[in-house]
């Protein structure tokens, strides 16, 4: 059957042989399993792909230009030819490798003479200079959350949590941290809760270890647009105008919707202190639309506030 | 018809170990019955195998013949330019990098470490999100290899001698010269609207002392033509300490009784200056100078107006 040529596009095929076809002739032999693996193939799509390119040939090599051949689950390769390298880096590999590579210095514990440093020093040079510059700090806290996520080491941590405004101690084990736009974060057992919480890691003002090991578990990070989504928190829809739109690009949305001249936004609302603090900062280019409980959050909050700047003779209260 | 993968390899392996450049013709002979019979047939589906070959990166060279063959193009590939230059990669600069891309999660990143002798799956504790751009790409080439970029952004076609890209707060930008305005410039990557054109390498200099994170503050409340501007605020108990570590312990003018604190900001900016106060919610207040106070106030009014 020859059903998989949809899904498996020409050029993805030859973008992957012409990777495969010098990493075999440098070994000689490989267990198909093995090569299959590696290069993220099905058994099947790797033999199809391997017989084709046995046919392959040009005169003076009518058939043989490429000998590789499969036997008893394992390909091998005659002499190289022709394909003993690989095909350069193409400009989305190369800027994804160093841009990876760049975040990851800034990781806590990273080392710009240690063996990443290196790598990054050589990658640039054979992509002819660099250009990529990352600045996303990661804060003190992060060393040792790190290694405690490593070790499933438990932490007593102070916090400070919007909801409650103001900082609290809690028991935490790390699972893993992330970064996602500009932030550090923490996934952890939270055992106040007894549950997976995530933790901004720039609001963790003290951490000490409990000297408790916990066993090691698999978390999901959070993943990029939809990172609160599963966390039953509520929603509000706010309609903003065109100088609040950057809200959609910093924080994670259920929806977007454009309204004449605004766009209409469904967000995920961590606690209304955050929602209300949001709408200050926005003004009046937001407005709540629902639920009924926030349409007037940002005109109180306002108006709470105002009275400290339109207090007689005020200056702080 | 045979595969299309074998003609397009048999194309390949042709134009790599050819010792002259190969026009059509020549090459429609040579994979014999692979393309399809009649000139512009033949013409289109090798057009079409050739697209995708730079589409994948392979880099195929050609020139116009003179001569006999005076007008017909012929092709070649260059196996300098084709092959990948090899890094020389120890086996725990292998294992960073691969730490990196896992982190990262890029599908290209992981592709690349294929190329690099690397494996691809390595599960990591920690995980960065990078944010993507089709632009992004194209700039770093022509930023690495000092071409001018040009592109259009909100609607203006611009061409930039781009330094550097940087990553912050989530956001990529490029920075270089603005040919038009001959002036250092900054954009944000995503906001580039379609394709970035790449000019001829080494049409400038980077000027030697140039560091993106000072050419672009990091602090937003700095960004601006107007000169350096400073606001106290008047930060309650319960916020004192975050606003303190962010702002650094130099910005502190007082600290009150009940553990509220008065800071020094900058507020050049004044639309980053009120998202940094109101960030802190109801526990800042502008004490001065008058005029962002009073600017303050009016935000605050508009608000109650707008109901």
């Amino acid at each position: 059957m020859t059903a998989r040529r949809g899904p498996r596009p020409t050029s993805e095929r030859l973008r992957r042989l012409l990777v495969m076809l010098p990493w075999l002739m440098e070994r000689g032999e490989v267990p198909l399993a093995e090569m299959a693996e590696r290069f993220d193939l099905t058994e099947e799509q790797l033999v199809k792909d391997i017989e084709l390119v046995s046919m392959c040939g040009l005169p003076p090599f009518v058939d043989e230009l490429i000998d590789v051949w499969i036997d008893e689950g394992v390909v091998s390769t005659g002499i190289p030819r022709v394909f003993t390298r690989p095909l350069r880096l193409t400009a989305p590999e190369g800027f994804a490798l160093l841009a990876s590579a760049r975040v990851a210095m800034q990781m806590p514990g990273a080392d710009a003479d240690g063996a990443l440093g290196r790598a990054l020093r050589k990658l640039a040079e054979a992509l002819g200079d660099d250009g990529v510059v990352v600045d996303t700090p990661a804060p003190p806290a992060a060393e040792a959350i790190t290694a405690a996520a490593d070790a499933c080491e438990r932490l007593r941590v102070s916090y400070w949590s919007a909801a409650a405004d103001e900082p609290s101690a809690r028991e935490i084990t790390p699972r893993r941290v992330f970064l996602d736009r500009g932030r550090w974060y923490v996934v952890a057992d939270d055992h106040r809760s007894g549950e997976t919480r995530t933790f901004r890691i720039d609001r963790i003002m003290s951490c000490e270890s409990t000297g408790v090991i916990d066993q090691p578990r698999e978390v999901d990070v959070p993943d990029g647009e939809n990172w609160f989504a599963d966390a039953g928190l509520p929603t509000a829809r706010l309609r903003l105008l065109a100088q609040a739109g950057w809200v959609i690009e910093r924080y994670p949305t259920r929806s977007v919707t454009p309204d004449a001249d605004a766009l209409v936004v469904e967000l995920t609302v961590a606690n209304q202190r955050w929602l209300e603090a949001l709408l200050l900062r926005l003004g009046p280019a937001a407005r709540v639309l629902d639920p009924p409980e926030w349409t007037h959050l940002g005109a109180d909050a306002a108006r709470a506030l105002l009275a400290r700047y339109e207090a007689e003779g005020s200056e702080a209260s | 018809m045979v595969d299309a993968l074998e003609r397009i390899t048999n194309l390949v392996a042709l134009l790599l170990e050819t010792r002259s450049p190969v026009t059509l013709e020549q090459i429609v002979n040579e994979l014999q019955g692979q393309y399809p019979a009649g000139e512009s047939a033949a013409r289109g589906a090798f057009e079409r195998d050739k697209a995708m070959l730079r589409e994948i990166g392979v880099p195929i060279e050609s020139q116009v013949l003179a001569g006999s063959d005076a007008g017909k193009t012929a092709y070649w590939i260059d196996r300098r330019r084709y092959e990948l230059a090899d890094l020389d990669l120890t086996a725990d600069e292998r294992q960073a990098l691969q730490m990196a891309v896992a982190a990262a999660r890029l599908s290209e990143g992981e592709f690349g470490l294929l190329k690099l002798g690397a494996d691809g799956g390595a599960a990591a504790t920690v995980v960065t999100n990078i944010p993507d751009a089709p632009a992004l790409p194209a700039l770093r080439e022509a930023s690495a290899h000092h071409a001018s970029a040009s592109f259009r952004y909100h609607g203006t076609q611009r061409e930039l001698h781009p330094y550097a890209l940087l990553l912050r707060e989530g956001f990529w930008y490029v920075i270089g010269l603005d040919l038009a305005h001959d002036a250092q410039r900054t954009y944000r990557v995503d906001r580039i609207e379609g394709d970035v054109e790449v000019g001829a390498a080494n049409a400038f200099t980077r000027p030697i002392d140039f560091d993106p994170r000072q050419a672009f503050p990091s602090d937003p409340k700095l960004i601006g033509d107007e000169p350096a501007l400073r606001a106290v605020v008047h930060v309650d108990a319960p916020r004192a300490a975050a606003a303190v570590a962010d702002l650094g312990d130099e910005a502190v003018i007082e600290r009150l009784d009940g553990g509220a604190v008065r800071v020094s900001v900058p507020c050049t900016n004044l639309d980053a200056f009120r998202s940094w106060l109101f960030g802190l919610g109801r526990h800042a207040e502008v004490i001065a100078p008058p005029e962002v106070r009073s600017s303050v106030a009016e935000w605050l009014r508009s608000m109650v107006v707008a109901g």
